[in-house]
């Protein structure tokens, strides 16, 4: 398989339709990520049934995750912690709320497993994994520090409140229940992403008097607004719910509406709301979109706070 | 240029290595304290990778999360005997964020791929283990004393994202070029990266 085809010849019974110099040709590209996702698959293809060893793919290949030492060092903004916690957190809530309400009994979580390393391994894509990649350069590493255990924030305490509450509530199909507690969790974790910025406020929605609609909001400083909601009463026909800003002296004024569906959940995305503390979102069911003007009680508020004097 | 040599040695099992795995089989059990762990250690190279490829702080943010919730929920399906926890976290770190250059410039022959791994990263991360403890100061100064258009080209391909054509559109050069670049590259930092 290592003869070069002729210029025209179609490709045929050559490995991933590639000849060995064709994919020799292409090695450098390839170990660098720098083909289309279709000669990707080719020359693995080729890979995965040529009798040669294409040595030369280890040899560039070596080479390319040292790229990853050379990357300037850059601290994550410490909310990035808060909101992975919370979104893993409420993936693990909806993972067992899913498993309780199967007859079924839960596959059991396989084992890492203990494949020996082996030094030399035939360069091929036939038995590679989901995920293998390169080495960045080693960076100091505290065992002991990485071990401490910290408590989580208010921030993925809340997260992970309303991802129980919400689960809990919840009496779909299995099915449908675990696609809204991920479609939640997404709605979730964009907020936590907006609340996580500098300068950002938050503000848990919660029903004036007993059950209802609950939810968390977060308004960062150049006044974009996320506001993810559960437990709603699904629309009808033109209904709608409004979400309102509340300034002090100030009427409410509409900043985004939103209809529902049978999982109850809601989210709004606007802009051009004050990152001011104190501000109130407030969340109407009007009859129609386009109101100017509440036309009811909320059924749901909130205060924004900031999250700077609060996270730990 | 080097023209030899096979692979390089690889490097020994550090008590990192046996730390990180002790970390992921907590997580595959569950146990959230044990991916705080995890991020705890690597958050800085995690993000740092996910900045320089994206050149977005929340694109960035937005990485890192999906690839350490992607630990979160695949930690059994890592294999020890491919690499380090290090290296398969930081591989999730970078296929994650090529996609979302890649999604981002709205390539047209470049469909979603759930979570496939980075094209150039599906091969054994063996290769990988080499550069584990090679200095970022070493490494900068190889890439430093490549040529400027290999050093484009490597840049163009593992950090912006680009396919060999589109590193060809982009800086006016024949595709065959741009190959010859990019391998040559390659060769002279493995000469003086290697032990």
């Amino acid at each position: 398989m290592t003869d070069q085809r002729p210029p025209g010849d179609l490709p045929g019974g050559e490995p991933g339709g590639l000849t060995c110099d064709e994919v020799r040709d292409l090695a450098a590209s390839f170990v660098l990520g720098a083909l289309t996702d279709s000669e990707m698959d080719a020359v693995r293809e080729h890979l995965a049934d040529c009798p040669e060893t294409h040595d030369e793919f280890a040899e560039l290949g070596a080479v390319v995750p040292a790229l990853d030492a050379a990357v300037p060092l850059m601290e994550p903004p410490s909310g990035l912690r808060d909101r992975i916690l919370a979104v893993a957190a409420a993936d693990l809530d909806a993972r067992r709320q899913v498993d309780a309400s199967s007859a079924a009994p839960a596959p059991p979580v396989a084992a890492a497993r203990t494949v020996a390393p082996r030094a030399a391994e035939p360069v091929g894509p036939s038995d590679v994994e989901p995920v293998a990649g390169p080495t960045p350069a080693a960076e100091p590493i505290s065992i002991e520090s990485a071990r401490r255990r910290r408590p989580l924030t208010w921030l993925a305490g809340i997260a992970a409140v309303l991802a129980i509450v919400l689960l809990g509530a919840w009496n779909l199909s299995l099915q449908g229940q675990l696609n809204a507690a991920q479609t939640y969790q997404q709605q979730v974790a964009s907020v936590l992403s907006a609340a996580s910025q500098p300068g950002a406020l938050t503000a848990v929605l919660a029903p004036p008097s007993g059950q209802g609609p609950n939810g968390i909001a977060a308004v960062t400083s150049d006044g974009k607004m996320r506001i993810a909601m559960r437990d709603l009463a699904p629309t009808t026909g033109d209904e709608v719910y409004e979400a309102w800003m509340i300034l002090p002296n100030t009427p409410p004024a509409p900043v985004g509406g939103l209809t529902v569906g049978s999982d109850g959940s809601g989210f709004i995305e606007a802009g051009g709301v004050p990152a001011q503390p104190g501000l109130v979102l407030a969340l109407t069911r009007e009859p129609r979109p386009g109101m100017t003007a509440p036309s009811g009680d909320p059924v749901s508020v909130g205060t924004t706070t900031s999250t700077e004097n609060s996270t730990g | 240029m080097s023209e030899s040599s096979g692979p390089l040695p690889l490097r020994v099992a550090t008590v990192a290595d046996d730390a990180d795995r002790a970390a992921l089989e907590r997580i595959a059990r569950d146990e959230l304290g044990a991916l705080d762990d995890l991020y705890e250690r690597y958050k800085t190279m995690a993000y740092s990778i996910a900045y320089r490829i994206t050149n977005d702080a929340a694109l960035a943010e937005d990485v890192v999360q999906e690839a350490f919730l992607g630990v979160w929920r695949n930690a059994s399906r890592y294999v020890e005997g491919r690499g380090s926890v290090k290296t398969w976290l930081l591989s999730i770190v970078h296929h994650r964020a090529i996609d979302a250059v890649r999604r981002r410039r709205a390539t047209v022959d470049l469909p979603e791929r759930d979570d496939a791994p980075p094209p150039a990263l599906r091969l054994p991360d063996l290769w990988g283990e080499v550069a584990a403890n090679l200095d970022a100061d070493e490494v900068r100064a190889a890439l430093a004393s490549l040529s400027d258009v290999q050093r484009e080209a490597l840049e163009l391909a593992y950090f912006g994202g680009l396919t060999q054509t589109e590193i060809a559109e982009r800086t006016g050069t024949p595709l065959g070029t741009v190959k010859s670049r990019m391998r040559l590259g390659l060769l002279a930092m493995r000469e003086m990266l290697s032990p």
